[in-house]
């Protein structure tokens, strides 16, 4: 293990190397890759590889670059790619049937706004266009959050009792192009945590079609069969946890994780690097006697509405913070969420930080300001924090 | 009247000693009975073109280990629903403009695990001529390892017989009613301009030629792309039975050539029309989807003069070289 | 008040179901009804199976489901019968069923509602709706529709009209017309079926999984099915003799020699002298002659009776067998013998020459036909006990006599009949009968000719003459003939041959007189032109008064021959083959140019072999008496995929050089020096497990079964394919 200090797009694609050679001894790795900034440099590095046993493979697009990994995770192989923004729009298509067809391929997403008009800053929209195509998202906060999940998506993806594609979501430069310490360990304890991929409709020789028809019955059987698998995730993913920190000797943190929310009235719900600021807006909060509490959502599909609702029970207020929206509605997080807070609770949306502003605690603090002065909840709140 | 130019058509090569072609070596093998390729029972219209080609390629395959990329299409309906198989190979079914990539990422797989099995695309000209093209433009550019098959039944049937970028000039669809205003493309140029190991259309009128060139398009590397008219009867409106005479009339009209591309460079045909004006005539005739067009046969023939023309040059430019 | 009345309809992808469910349903509409129609979508390929679905009310149809319980059912199919169509019928519905059987076909079943049957394919098919295989009955089973819904007709065509399908209606009306109704007669619920079972578990997508092949029989989608067949080759049909000219061809073709001589052997003892003289009316018929010239059928005959004698072997004689006298041993006495003795009857021939053969040993000059070959056919058909008295020709009392003491005779004199000159100066010396210089060439010894000869005719009589004359001695010959070459009924090679010669052929002449001074010194020919076509298609000769004279020293006559039928004693009459005395028919038949008088080898030979059954038959003994075949049912060369087979022109014999056979009476032609040829025969209407069939079959379901192949009907979608591409006309297709 060694202390490297790099950007997360790096430290993603330092990850899925190292998924990808502890594999070479089973069918290998690879992908098909295309550049988009601000994920571009994720792909640089690891077209700058060797793989004893790998091929990344330069397309001419995202939709085909997914197409690549579906056509090698088919084959049996590691797979790995990135997108972000209008990239990943492109690619819906196939990330769509990258889940359908049941393959445990890892795409990390660096959240970028949609155009046009062009902005390549984050903004949460594009993978929450994601969030009905049967991935399984995790939401990163920091460079080492985006390499363990990296390693910890794999594990998960292709649990038997999973086999789901996940997507690793970081913010843009946020984090993209954030140069930080992070821990890479060595290539043969990650063997260790990661065992060899054996895909078992893995495309071989015998006959078959795969992703051929299905009729009503066959599809209501088959979609069924999809949510029982995303329903087992948690239960995976808390395995996957344990394990990883009996290998690499810390705790990824998890799906719904709490901060100094033990006796909060008030909270704040967020995802991704949000949350570190919220935090802080938390501990100043605190000392001034308000029992603020925070909650980052850390996966986002399957969306973990137990440990959720758990985790708001003894809330009073709840601001929820949306670096999206969902025009004609609202917060994507907030409408998903806000069935999770206690009866009686006020539960308000704040959507902050689209195209790229820059939350800073000042604008938490004005919200919670706004949260705490509330009686009643009203309509989603775009609040403008310029940069 | 006709016209004969350059001699009569040539029928399929003749049995050593025989006038008729020898056809034993396709047909009737233990492989061909108990693993074809497109198995019976499969839901494609009777007469289909697409599904003599699979049979066409099942013999050319012969005992080689293969895994199919098809994309959204008539092949893939054709497979029945899951978790039944029409095909008796390992088959994936893409999305629409994916196959060439999805191609891509098996036959990487392959080749770096050391198997030897030939991955192909078998796609439509809908995945091919217009949604796939990027695709396999892309493919083609990358020289990956695939041979790619394009059944162009010129129409999208299965979505009902919509027009595409291979509908031939004249040809009625449900989306040109009053018959398609453009030519179709040169994919054959298309895809020699990738400058590819191989490129080949194929006659399904001949069918030694037809399965030795998907033998040798099988056993050679890189990209190989392999075109075929396939008649479609429903999107014809032709007769089921006359499918494979009208792919013979397009052959021997000039209207399809039979040739073959290496490395982009050698252009060779393989069959020499006639360019017999009654077979164009006849091959119009035929189809219900050129009827009551007001189709110039005129000028047809002297757009057929105009591509051959285009074509012996290539085919002698390949000589210089 | 419930006024909804649901329809559900069955059918097949192509034959235009949904359509026909919105024809329904806009006939309704047109009578203020409310309707919904709607079709269930799936993989609704040209032949699986498809439903739709037509509501009518008086109210509002709100329903947005499919119809499980159906008061009406129409079904496009009668394959398509079985639980899945009938369940949920209502009780007193009706079901309207297209099908080729008749109503009785259904007696005893479907009668718990009323039966409506149509044959809507026949119709449609009639009146040229859809293609050949995929017909499309949409529009014709609506009008049957109407009659058993009551929907007046008027009110159809108005729909028609509407929707655009005028075009149909003519079908519709047809069919409108031909519906038969059978009313229930069976408590409702007999053939109802039991409620759908529960539905299957379905394998998960990321289980190891393995295809299973589909179980739809895709057999009962089309509406025809290619069958295997034997059509008649032309060149069999052609062959007066009744040789099964294919059959030996194609034994030849796939290496078995053997069984092409025995294949021969069957029809005629005289293979290896017809394999040399016959005019081959088989190639004039054979189909490759508008592809890439005739397959040389003469050639390869010779090819194989030179190499293997095809006469049978000796039967052994009947205990019960007939005695026959055969008089005459030309080609029809001898082939009438050879079809006598092989049946195991005891035969004698009557020869008035001393050796057998007839016209082919006194008129047929040893160079076409050397006399070993000759011999050693005759000596076949002696070797199965052929009595043979030889050497005095019979008169008229001993035919009576024969008869008498025979079980049945069998005249073959041939032609005696010689048609003479009608011009002045015909009698001088030096005009002779060509016959009769044959017969002196080919039994006398060496016979001279000098000068210049003049033969009058154009049959192979003629140029026979002609070439022996050159072989006599003669420094010049002519052959002066009254149409044109190409109205010559010599076989045309034998004419280049002569040619090749030195023989000069003059064309449209006719003679009008000899002149000379006690012999012939010139012979005056008038030019002809030719008229228009006669009543048997031939041009007619027009005598114009312009002529010419040619100086010469023979004229040798070759105009014609016919039968003598002095033979027969007084009040005998041939009649169809057989001799009647006083209305009686008698035991005593003609054969070969007494009977046809067409004056080839190969129609004496037919002849022969038809005489010998009829003679037979007449003796009550049970036998099958050969008939020509009708020509007008062999395979036609359109039928013939000319494009299967590569181009190659005929094999022919090496031939002796001009100078080396004016030289003498060595034969001219030597021979094919292999079967190759026989690879050039189509074999027209007769399988040679070619696989075109099977390389073409979509549905690849043609297999190699013995002896040809074998269709897997439930799969079959009758495309018609194998039928199409059949390069020989040995498959065709039939109603299912």
């Amino acid at each position: 293990m060694s202390l490297e200090f790099v950007s997360a797009n790096h430290a993603a694609a330092m990850a899925a190397a190292l998924a990808g050679r502890a594999n070479e001894r089973a069918r290998g790795f690879g992908g098909g890759v295309y550049p988009i900034t601000p994920q571009t440099e994720c792909i640089e590095w690891l077209c700058q590889q060797e793989f004893a046993r790998g091929e990344i493979v330069r397309v001419e697009s995202e939709h085909s670059a997914m197409a690549v990994c579906m056509g090698m995770a088919l084959a049996g192989a590691r797979t790995f790619t990135a997108s972000s923004s209008n990239g990943l729009a492109y690619m819906t298509e196939n990330v769509f049937a990258a889940a359908l067809y049941r393959l445990p391929i890892v795409m990390m997403a660096v959240n970028r706004t949609l155009g046009p008009p062009w902005n390549i800053w984050v903004d949460h929209g594009d993978t929450l266009l994601l969030r009905d195509s049967g991935w399984v998202q995790f939401y990163c906060e920091d460079n080492q959050e985006v390499f363990d999940s990296i390693l910890l998506a794999y594990r998960l993806a292709e649990d038997r009792r999973v086999l789901l594609p996940v997507l690793v979501c970081q913010d843009a430069f946020v984090l993209s192009h954030t140069m930080m310490q992070t821990d890479v360990p060595d290539l043969e304890t990650v063997r260790r945590f990661l065992p060899d991929l054996d895909l078992p409709h893995r495309l071989g020789d015998r006959p078959v079609t795969v992703g051929g028809l299905d009729f009503p019955h066959e599809t209501e059987a088959h979609r069924r069969q999809h949510a029982e698998a995303m329903a087992r995730v948690p239960e995976v993913y808390r395995e996957c946890q344990d394990r990883f920190a009996a290998v690499f000797g810390r705790r990824p943190a998890d799906a719904v994780e709490c901060y100094r929310m033990d006796d909060a009235e008030v909270a704040f719900l967020s995802m991704a690097t949000t949350a570190s600021t919220v935090r802080a807006v938390v501990d100043a909060a605190r000392g001034r006697g308000v029992k603020l509490g925070a909650v980052r959502l850390r996966m986002f599909r399957p969306f973990p509405e137990a440990a959720l609702r758990s985790a708001l029970a003894g809330c009073r207020r709840l601001g929820i913070l949306d670096r999206d929206i969902s025009l004609g509605l609202g917060g994507v997080l907030w409408a998903e969420a806000r069935a999770c807070a206690p009866a009686g609770c006020v539960v308000q949306n704040y959507m902050v930080g689209l195209g790229g502003g820059d939350v800073r605690p000042r604008d938490v603090d004005g919200m919670l300001q706004d949260l705490l002065a509330r009686d009643a909840a009203g309509e989603p709140r775009l609040v403008e924090v310029g940069s | 009247m006709s016209s004969r130019e350059d001699g009569p058509a040539r029928g399929p090569c003749a049995a050593p000693g025989t006038c008729e072609p020898l056809l034993a070596g396709m047909a009737g093998t233990a492989c061909d009975r108990d693993a074809p390729l497109l198995r019976a029972g499969n839901t494609n219209c009777g007469g289909c073109g697409m599904s003599i080609t699979l049979n066409m390629l099942s013999r050319a395959i012969g005992a080689r280990r293969v895994q199919l990329a098809i994309p959204a299409c008539c092949g893939i309906v054709t497979a029945g629903p899951f978790p039944y198989s029409a095909y008796g190979a390992p088959v994936v079914a893409a999305t629409f403009a994916s196959a060439a990539a999805v191609a891509t990422g098996l036959a990487r797989v392959a080749q770096m695990n050391g198997e030897d099995t030939r991955v192909l695309c078998f796609a439509g000209d809908g995945g091919t001529y217009d949604i796939g093209m990027a695709t396999l433009s892309a493919a083609a550019e990358r020289d990956e390892d695939i041979l790619y098959v394009c059944y162009d039944n010129e129409i999208y049937g299965n979505t009902g017989g919509q027009r595409s970028s291979a509908t031939p000039l004249g040809a009625r669809t449900s989306t040109t009613p009053a018959g398609k205003a453009q030519a179709k493309k040169d994919i054959l140029a298309i895809l020699a301009a990738h400058r590819v190991p191989y490129v080949a259309s194929v006659s399904l009128a001949h069918p030694d030629d037809a399965v030795a060139k998907f033998a040798r398009a099988l056993d050679l590397r890189g990209f190989r792309f392999v075109h075929v008219l396939a008649p479609c009867p429903t999107g014809w409106k032709s007769e089921p039975a006359e499918g494979i005479r009208l792919v013979r009339l397009a052959v021997r009209s000039g209207l399809y050539p039979v040739c073959q591309i290496e490395e982009g460079r050698r252009w060779t045909v393989d069959v020499e029309p006639d360019f017999d004006r009654d077979a164009l005539a006849e091959y119009f005739a035929g189809q219900g989807r050129f009827r009551g067009d007001r189709l110039d046969l005129g000028a047809v023939a002297g757009q057929i003069q105009e591509q051959w023309q285009e074509l012996r040059r290539r085919c002698a430019g390949g000589v210089r070289t | 008040m419930d006024s909804l009345v649901e329809f559900r309809l069955h059918g097949r992808g192509g034959q235009g179901g949904v359509t026909c469910a919105k024809i329904l349903a806009a006939a309704y509409a047109a009578q203020g009804k409310s309707v919904q129609t709607f079709g269930d979508y799936a993989g609704e390929r040209s032949g699986a199976p498809v439903r739709a679905y037509t509501r009518i009310s008086d109210a509002p149809i709100t329903n947005r489901n499919k119809v499980y319980e159906p008061h009406h059912l129409v079904v496009l199919d009668h394959h398509l019968l079985g639980p899945d169509v009938f369940a949920g019928l209502r009780p007193g519905g009706t079901v309207l069923l297209n099908t080729p059987e008749p109503m009785a076909a259904y007696r005893g079943t479907y009668e718990s509602f009323t039966l409506a049957t149509v044959d809507a394919t026949r119709i449609a098919r009639a009146h040229k709706i859809g293609s050949r295989a995929v017909v499309i009955v949409n529009t014709t089973i609506a009008g049957a529709f109407a009659r058993l819904h009551g929907i007046p007709l008027d009110l159809l065509r108005q729909t028609y009209k509407k929707l655009g399908f005028l075009g149909n209606f003519a079908a519709a009306e047809e069919a409108y017309a031909a519906v038969q109704i059978r009313p229930a007669s069976q408590p409702a619920g007999a053939d109802a079926a039991v409620a759908a079972a529960g539905l299957p578990a379905v394998q998960p997508l990321e289980e190891h999984v393995v295809g299973p092949a589909p179980r739809l029989r895709t057999g009962n989608w089309g509406t025809q099915r290619p069958h295997y067949v034997e059509n008649l080759a032309p060149c069999n049909a052609w062959c007066p003799a009744g040789n099964d000219v294919i059959g030996f061809v194609q034994s030849l073709a796939t290496g078995h020699p053997g069984t092409a001589a025995e294949i021969l052997g069957r029809s005629t003892p005289l293979a290896a002298v017809c394999g040399r003289v016959c005019p081959a009316p088989c190639m004039e018929g054979c189909n490759r002659r508008e592809y890439d010239g005739a397959v040389q059928i003469r050639a390869l005959e010779r090819f194989v009776a030179d190499a293997t004698p095809v006469a049978a072997r000796a039967a052994p004689v009947l205990p019960s067998a007939r005695r026959i006298a055969i008089v005459g041993g030309g080609p029809a006495g001898l082939s009438a013998a050879y079809e006598v003795a092989k049946a195991g009857h005891r035969v004698t021939v009557f020869e008035g020459e001393r050796a057998l053969g007839g016209v082919l040993r006194t008129g047929i000059p040893t160079y076409r036909l050397p006399r070993d070959v000759l011999d050693r056919e005759i000596e076949g058909v002696l070797a199965l006990g052929v009595e043979l008295r030889s050497g005095s020709f019979l008169r008229r009392d001993d035919v009576a006599r024969l008869a008498r003491e025979y079980d049945a005779v069998i005249l073959a004199t041939g032609l005696q009949d010689l048609r003479g000159l009608e011009v002045p100066g015909a009698g001088l010396a030096g005009v002779e009968q060509g016959i009769r210089f044959l017969h002196r060439v080919n039994l006398a010894g060496p016979v001279r000719l000098t000068g210049h000869v003049v033969v009058l005719g154009g049959g192979n009589t003629a140029i026979d003459c002609a070439r022996s004359a050159l072989r006599a001695g003669a420094t010049r010959v002519t052959v002066a003939y009254r149409r044109t070459r190409a109205e010559m009924p010599a076989i045309r090679e034998e004419v280049e041959e002569a040619e090749q010669e030195g023989v000069v052929l003059v064309e449209q002449r006719q003679p009008v007189a000899c002149h000379g001074a006690g012999r012939v010194q010139e012979v005056e020919l008038a030019l002809v032109e030719m008229g228009p076509p006669d009543g048997t298609g031939r041009r007619r000769p027009i005598v114009t008064d312009r002529r010419e004279r040619i100086v010469c020293d023979h004229v040798l006559l070759a105009l014609g021959q016919s039968a003598d039928l002095s033979l027969l004693p007084e009040g005998w009459t041939v009649q169809d083959g057989r001799v009647h005395r006083a209305g009686e028919a008698l035991p005593v038949f003609a054969a070969g140019d007494l009977a046809t008088g067409d004056g080839t080898v190969t129609h004496a030979i037919g002849s022969g072999r038809r005489a010998a059954g009829l003679a037979l038959r007449a003796l009550g003994l049970d036998v099958a008496v050969f008939e020509r075949p009708e020509r007008a049912r062999s395979v036609p060369a359109t039928d013939i995929r000319f494009d299967h087979f590569a181009p190659r022109p005929p094999a022919h014999g090496a031939v002796l050089d001009p100078w080396q056979r004016r030289a003498g009476f060595a034969e001219v032609n030597a021979g094919l020096p292999d079967a190759a040829e026989a690879h050039r025969c189509f074999s027209c209407g007769h399988c040679t497990r070619c696989d075109t069939c099977l390389v073409y079959c979509p549905e690849g379901i043609i297999r190699r079964e013995a002896p040809g192949y074998e269709v897997d009907y439930s799969y079959c979608k009758g495309c018609g394919i194998c039928v199409e591409e059949c390069p020989r006309r040995a498959m065709e297709m039939s109603g299912s």
